[in-house]
C-alpha cells in the first residue's frame, strides 16, 4: 500500500453517545470493572526511624550541625547548609510555636467531617528557629487558633504507642494548663 | 562522629504501609458494545466490515481504521484457528496451578482479526498452531455479557 497518499472521504470524526450511571445500572451498556490491589511500604531511613523510635519513648530526637549550630527537627543526616553529616543527637522539648494553620472542614474524599481538623506546622523549642513538623491541633476552638500561640503535645499512653507521629495524639494550647 | 553509630538491626528501622485505592468502570463502547450483547443474548459473534476495502475487524470497530469509512456489522461463526499458544503452570502471584491453563492465540474465520482466549477439553501435548477450534460458551441464563461469556476454546471434533 502507498503511504501517504489516501482517498479520504469519510468525516473526520464519528459521532459519540453519552452514557450516564443510569446505562450501566439497568445494564444498558456492557463494561467490566476493577479494584486493583496496591499497597506500598515507604522506608523511614536511618534519621527518621530513630525519631520515630523517639516518640515511643516520648521523646523528640533531633540532630545538631556543630558548624552552623542549627538543631533540626526531624532530625537529618546531615545538614543541608554546611553539606556535611551532622554531629550528634540532642532531645528537644515538646512544646512549641504554631508558625501557619489550616483548618479542614473535609475528609480526602471531600466528604464533610463532623469536627473540623485544625492541622498546623509547630515549630518545636529547644530546635532551632522555624524548624518542626505538621501536626493536628486538639482540645481548642478553631476560631481561637491564632499564629504564635504555644501547644504542647498531647502523647497516646506508653502502651499503645509503636513508632509512629501518630504517637503524639495533638497538640494543644499551653494557656489552658 | 554519631552517624557511625547507624542502625543496624533490621527490626529497629521503621517503615509505613499504605495502600493506595482505584477503581474503574471501563466501558466496551459502541461496538464493543453490540459485540457483547450479541454474545450474551444470542450467543453469536460479530466482526466489522469496512464498507470500502472490505477488511474485516475483529473485535469489531465502528470505522475502518485504513481509510476512515463506516464499517457494517457482519455475522461470523466463531470458529478460529490457533495461530500461537502458551502453557501456564504458575498463577500471577507465582503459584503452582493444580491445572495448567493453556491460553491461544486465535485468528478468527471469516475476518482479519484474532482474540486471545483459553483452550479448553484437550490435551496439552496434543495442541499445535494451525488447529481448529470452536467456542464454548456459558449456559445463556449465565451471560452477563463479557470476554468471559466464552468459556473456552476447543477443538472442532
Amino acid at each position: 500500500m502507498a503511504v501517504g497518499k489516501k482517498d479520504i472521504s469519510a468525516p473526520p470524526y464519528v459521532e459519540g453517545r453519552e452514557i450516564e450511571s443510569d446505562n450501566l445500572e439497568k445494564e444498558g451498556v456492557t463494561y467490566v470493572e476493577d479494584h486493583p490491589h496496591i499497597s506500598y511500604q515507604f522506608t523511614a531511613g536511618q534519621a527518621i526511624s530513630k525519631f520515630l523510635n523517639g516518640l515511643k519513648e516520648g521523646k523528640i530526637l533531633a540532630t545538631k550541625c556543630n558548624k552552623c549550630r542549627r538543631v533540626m527537627v526531624p532530625p537529618r543526616t546531615f545538614c543541608e547548609l554546611c553539606f556535611k553529616p551532622a554531629d550528634e543527637w540532642v532531645e528537644v522539648r515538646d512544646t512549641g510555636t504554631v508558625e501557619t494553620f489550616s483548618i479542614s472542614y473535609i475528609d480526602p474524599d471531600a466528604k464533610p467531617l463532623d469536627e473540623p481538623e485544625i492541622v498546623a506546622v509547630i515549630s518545636i523549642d529547644g530546635a532551632s528557629p522555624k524548624m518542626g513538623i505538621l501536626h493536628k491541633l486538639g482540645e481548642v476552638e478553631p476560631e481561637k487558633v491564632y499564629i504564635g500561640m504555644k501547644v504542647r503535645a498531647v502523647w497516646k499512653p506508653e502502651s499503645e504507642r509503636e513508632g509512629m507521629i501518630t504517637d503524639i495524639m495533638y497538640w494543644k494550647p499551653l494557656e489552658v494548663e | 562522629m554519631v552517624f557511625n553509630e547507624k542502625i543496624v538491626n533490621p527490626a529497629d528501622l521503621r517503615h509505613v504501609s499504605g495502600k493506595i485505592e482505584l477503581y474503574w468502570v471501563y466501558t466496551s463502547g459502541e461496538a464493543g458494545d453490540a459485540f457483547f450483547k450479541k454474545l450474551r443474548d444470542e450467543g453469536k459473534f460479530i466482526a466489522a466490515k469496512c464498507k470500502k476495502c472490505g477488511h474485516v475487524f475483529f473485535p469489531p470497530r465502528i470505522y475502518c481504521e485504513f481509510d476512515f469509512s463506516e464499517t457494517e456489522y457482519v455475522e461470523i461463526s466463531g470458529k478460529g484457528c490457533v495461530l500461537a499458544f502458551s502453557i501456564v503452570n504458575y498463577d500471577s502471584d507465582g503459584n503452582r496451578l493444580e491445572e495448567p491453563e493453556i491460553y491461544a492465540l486465535i485468528g478468527m474465520d471469516g475476518t482479519n482479526g484474532k482474540i486471545i482466549h483459553m483452550l479448553g477439553e484437550v490435551e496439552s501435548e496434543k495442541i499445535e498452531a494451525g488447529m481448529e477450534v470452536e467456542p464454548v460458551l456459558k449456559p445463556e441464563n449465565e451471560r452477563e455479557g463479557r470476554i468471559t461469556d466464552i468459556l473456552y476454546f476447543k477443538p472442532v471434533s
